[in-house]
Parts: C-alpha cells; structure tokens; sequence
C-alpha cells in the first residue's frame, strides 16, 4: 500500500462522524489539561484510558493522541498569561511568553505560538507518514539483540538528559525494570516479587503507577506550596502577528521543528529537550542574544514549534518500532494493547486502518486546533481564574476515580497512593520520575529480549557486538554513560540541567 | 553526615539494591545458556546497589542539602492530611461506596486541607461525585463499588444497587 492510498484511507477513518468527535474531545480535554496548571498529558491520559475501551481501538487511540498534541497547544496559554507552565514542554515558553503579555502583547504571543504549533505539527506529521514505513521495513529486520540494545540506548539517553544526577537517573531506570518485572515470568511463569498476593500475580498497571508518580505527587508537591497566580490582567489584543513577528519567527519556527521533530524521533527524547534546545539555539544564533527573557518572540515561536514537532516525531519509534521513546507514548502503548493491537513493523501492513486513520486524525485535530484555538483564548482565561483550592480535590478524585475502573481493583488505589507518595519524596530527594516509568514500561521487553538474545546465541554475549544496529546503539550508550566523567562533556551537561532549571 | 538528605535517600535505595539482589538469588539465577526467573533481578539488583552505595557515599562526604531543609516553610501537615485521606478513602471505599466516599474526600479537602467557603464546598462536592458516579455508572457503564454497608440503610440503599 502506498502512502497517498493509505492517507485516504486514513482520511475515510478520521472523518467518519464518530471519530470526529473523538478527536474533538481528544483535543479540548489536552488543551484543557494543558491550560491547568497541576495536570497534565500524562495524568490525563491516564484517566481516560479505561474509557477508551468503549471506543474502536481507533477510537480511542485517536482522542488519547488529541490529548497529548492538544496539550502541547493548551500549555503555551498558561505559559503566557499566568507564568506558570501549563506542562512541562512549555517552561520555557514562560520567559519570553510571559514578558510579551507583560508588554502589552499578549494576543501575538499566543498567536505565534498557536501558527508555530500548527506548522511544526502538520510537519511533523507528513514526515510521520513519509518515515514510518521506510523505517518499518527496516525494522523487520530487527532481531532481540537490536531491541535489547535500543531499549538500553533510550533508558540511557533518557537518563543522560534527565536534570540532575545521571547516577540518580540511572537508579531510577533500574527501579523501574523491577517494578515492571514483578510478576509472573514471561518465560516460565514463575511468580517473581508477588509476595503470595493474587493482585500482583499479573504485575502492577501502568495507570496507577503513572497517576501517583505525576498526578497525585504533582498534587503533594502543590499543595505543600502557596500557589500564587499572576494572571495577565490587560487585554489580550489581536491574536494575529504583525508582518515584523511573522519574519522574525520564520527561522526559529523552521529550525525547531527541524529539531525538535529529530529529538522526537530519539528514544529518551522528548518534548520538554527540544523546546529547551530550540531556546538554546535561536539565542545563540540572535544578533541581539540580550532581548531574550525580556520579551523576545523568537523565544516563544522557536520552542513551541519545536515541542510540536517532538510530540509528532514520537510517534515514529512506537508506531514502527513498538518501543515508546517517552512516558506519553508508553501510555499510549497501553492504550493499542488494551484493545489487542500490538504497534511495531507489522502494524502498517496488518492494522492499516489504525495507522494511517491516526495518522490523517492528526491532520484533522491540527486544523481543529488552529480553528477552536484562537477564538477560544477568552474562555481558557477562565478556566485558568480557577483556583487551586478547588482543582485539586477535583483532580484527586478523578485520578482515583481513572486508576479503579482502569483494573476494577481497589489494590489499584492503594497502589496508586503508595507511587505517588514514593513521587513526592522522590521530587524532594531529587529523584526524576520519567526514566523510572519508561523504564517501567520497557522492563518486561528489555528482560524478554535480553534472554531470548542470550537463548539465541548460547550465552554469549557476542551476539550484541557482532550485530551493526545492536552495536552501534550499545557504543553511544557507553559513550553517554562515561560522558559524565570526562569534566569537557560534564560541564556541557551540567550546564544543560542549569539552563533547564533556569 | 547523618542530617544529610543524599545519605538517607542513597541509604533508602541500596536497602531496596541489597533486597532485589537477595529476591533474584533465591529466584534462580539460571546459566547464561539459559536464563533463570531471577537472572535479571540479581544483576539489575546490584546495579541499584552499586549506584545507590555511590549516592550514599556522596551524601556522607557533605554532599546536597540537610534533610531539615527539604521541608522547610513548607505546609507539610497538608501532604500527611491527603495522604491519610486517600488511605482512608480505600479502606472505606468498598464499604461505603463512592458517593459517599468522593463526597467526605471532597468536604474533606475543601475543609481541612485548602479550606474553601462551605458555600463552595458543599455544592462542588455534591454535584462533583454525584455527577461522576451518575456518568460513569449510567453512561459508561463502569461498575463503581456500590457500598456493602449501605446495603439495608432506608433511603441510601439506592446507592447500593
């Protein structure tokens, strides 16, 4: 099948009434999550997958991947008017975002940053289209070494860009392999860890190990805090960019997309890194580096298209490869099996209409974003005079609410409280919780390939090294894990995490 | 050393390196030809402990902030109250059900924890876990734990199917 009769037959999926819907409500409710400060893509995924078991799998996944572009849209409103990052990707958006509304220029903040979006988006999404089936044959090839290997390759890439202690990363990745193993082998269904507990015999779930180590922990982490808002309180203006902001955006929104799509790609890669390299870059590249942070829209449209197109990009790995480069698309991997699909090579030629059906849905819910969007900046401002005092019982509630009928198993609320207090002490520790719930979701497959691998060759480890792809990923993870200790590549590292906290 | 956050936090996690390590022996390690269930266990469990022991040997050294400063000016009681909320929430949820279980979650918080004026609270709780438990049980058709304690109660026994 090619790519233009797969995209109409994806067009025939995404516009049929129902998944319209889907991916409308997909879109608002991540835009909406995006907006609120304290939830984001990850908790509201979570909330709503057992919810797309109501759905066709394409149904489902199409609102879930909504959610999750939806947001990267909705966190940039809050970024700009309030200061306080919607999500995660959109922390930098603050420093310059904010300083425009500040200054009177709110509505070219917003709209810049809403037309990068759209841009890097749609990008992102024909390279999706054009790149996911050459890699998918390349993939076919792919044996248990090379999963082995790439999984371990994008643990450690995850791990080396994480801020803070790479030893503390690390740890965290290896915590969550266990967390992922206990239960019953895959190999030769010996319980492992289960503690003669019925409830563990099938292994923790993914919903309430995600829902208390981002949301309930976010929620420990707030409420232990005043939370003050600054909303912008002048009037947001016209949201069009005039001629001066177009010119001075085109490069940033070109170059962030470029990247930003690339580190999408990458397993370990992600949203959050590439708005912050796509900062880095265009302040570096400025004639004028001094306007930064003090209102520059170069500063909002490089790193909002760049976050848009790492959200698009990191489809590739999980669609091809079946392997989720980021916490996002391991739920989201969760969603496919929940409805028996299994993402990897044969996922174009054996569920066409999944794929290109998510594939042309994107299309439709970037159009739907652009076009909901911008007249709905006025309402998302309301949303965001809700105070916290208020949200956050809310949240609490529908996050025990998502975790049980997730499992229909109260062991799973427990479960979930026990992750999200681990969250908090983690933050307070220092500890990062994206490399353990990656790690979470790969450790299963890592430990399942690792063995077939050492089956496969009769216990010798050659079969990594002697294999390219197996070997090529295993020396730039080696590279990376030692980078650390050459002080040249130390202090670029370091000074990457100082930036981030910046 | 000992008022070192690094040190216990490190100390925290070679304890759990030491207990997977230990878990994987008993679970058999297998041959390298052939795998055993406890095979990965063992070696990822001394990862953790070689990594952990270097956390702990840093913090012992002086290395990162007092323990004391990691909570401090912060509202700590509220992170014990939700805790202890949500614990109570599971203990009771199979017996009082969710409507009645969201409901004292919702009071709860908006009382103790954030307090909100009872004008707010007591509406935004009502509408909220009715209207959850009205959505997911009529319209998704989730089945949340109805309450085995309200089964013989006069006027809540609609609650209990």
């Amino acid at each position: 099948m090619d790519v233009l009769s797969g995209l109409a037959q994806g067009f025939a999926v995404a516009l049929d009434p129902i998944n319209l819907l889907y991916c409308f409500i997909g879109v608002f409710i991540g835009t909406l999550v995006g907006v609120l400060p304290g939830i984001g893509p990850i908790s509201a995924m979570s909330l709503l997958l057992p919810v797309t078991l109501s759905g066709s799998p394409e149904s489902g996944i199409i609102m879930m991947a909504g959610i999750y572009y939806g947001s990267m849209y909705g966190g940039s409103t809050t970024a700009v008017l309030v200061n306080i990052p919607g999500e995660a990707a959109s922390v930098v958006t603050c420093l310059d975002g904010h300083e425009m509304a500040k200054r009177g220029r709110a509505g070219p903040a917003l709209g810049i940053a809403a037309l990068g979006s759209f841009v890097a988006g749609t990008f992102a999404i024909v390279a999706l289209m054009l790149v996911a089936p050459m890699l998918a044959k390349v993939a076919v090839a792919f044996g248990p070494p090379e999963y082995f290997s790439l999984m371990v390759l994008g643990l450690t890439i995850l791990s080396f860009l994480t801020q803070g202690s790479m030893a503390k990363a690390l740890l965290m990745a290896a915590v969550g392999v266990v967390i992922g193993l206990i239960g019953l082998d895959q190999i030769n269904a010996m319980p492992r860890l289960t503690f003669d507990r019925l409830e563990l015999v099938d292994g923790i779930g993914l919903v309430p190990v995600v829902m208390g180590l981002f949301g309930v922990a976010e929620i420990l982490a707030n409420i232990e805090q005043q939370i003050r808002r600054d909303i912008v309180q002048s009037r947001i203006g016209s949201l069009l960019p005039s001629r001066e902001d177009l010119k001075a955006s085109a490069g940033p929104v070109g170059r962030g997309t470029l990247l930003g799509f690339l580190l999408g790609v990458l397993p370990g890669g992600g949203a959050v890194i590439a708005s912050f390299a796509s900062y880095a870059i265009e302040k570096k590249l400025s004639r004028t580096p001094e306007r930064f942070g003090k209102g520059a829209i170069e500063g909002v449209a490089g790193p909002e298209a760049a976050n848009n197109a790492a959200a698009g990009g990191a489809f590739i790995p999980l669609m091809t490869l079946g392997i989720p480069p980021n916490v996002i698309m391991a739920l989201l991997l969760g969603a496919f099996v929940i409805h028996g699909l299994q993402p990897g090579p044969l996922m174009m030629s054996q569920n066409p209409k999944v794929f290109w059906g998510i594939v042309a849905s994107m299309y439709v819910g970037n159009v739907m974003l652009l076009v909901l969007n911008m007249p709905l900046i006025g309402m998302w401002v309301q949303v965001l005079k809700a105070p916290y005092k208020i949200l956050f019982p809310l949240i609490l509630m529908f996050c025990i609410v998502g975790v049980f009928a997730s499992g229909n198993a109260v062991f799973d609320v427990f479960v979930m409280i026990g992750t999200g207090l681990l969250g908090y002490l983690m933050r307070k520790f220092g500890y990062e919780a994206a490399p353990l719930v990656l790690a979470f979701v790969l450790g299963p497959m890592l430990e399942n390939n690792l063995r077939k691998s050492l089956i496969l060759s009769q216990g010798s480890f050659d079969i990594f090294v002697m294999r390219p792809i197996s070997v090529a990923c295993l020396a730039l993870a080696a590279l990376l894990l030692i980078a650390p200790l050459l002080p040249a590549l130390r202090k670029k590292r370091e000074k990457v995490a100082l930036d981030v906290t910046e | 050393m000992l008022r070192r956050a690094e040190f216990w936090g490190g100390l925290f996690w070679l304890a759990l390196g030491a207990f997977v390590t230990w878990q994987g022996w008993l679970l058999e390690l297998g041959t390298l030809n052939e795998p055993g269930s406890g095979f990965v266990f063992f070696w990822l469990g001394l990862f953790m402990s070689a990594l952990a022991l270097s956390i702990t040997v840093a913090g012992a050294r002086g290395d990162g902030p007092l323990l004391a400063d990691l909570w401090r000016g912060a509202r700590w009681r509220n992170v014990v109250m939700v805790i202890a909320a949500l614990i109570a929430f599971g203990a009771l949820f199979q017996q009082l059900g969710f409507v009645i279980c969201s409901l004292a979650l919702l009071l709860f918080l908006m009382t103790f924890v954030d307090p909100v004026s009872p004008k707010l609270s007591i509406p935004i709780s009502l509408v909220a876990s009715v209207g959850v438990w009205y959505v997911l049980e009529k319209v998704l058709l989730v089945q949340l734990p109805k309450g085995s304690w309200l089964e013989d109660v006069p006027y809540l026994s609609w609650l209990a199917g």
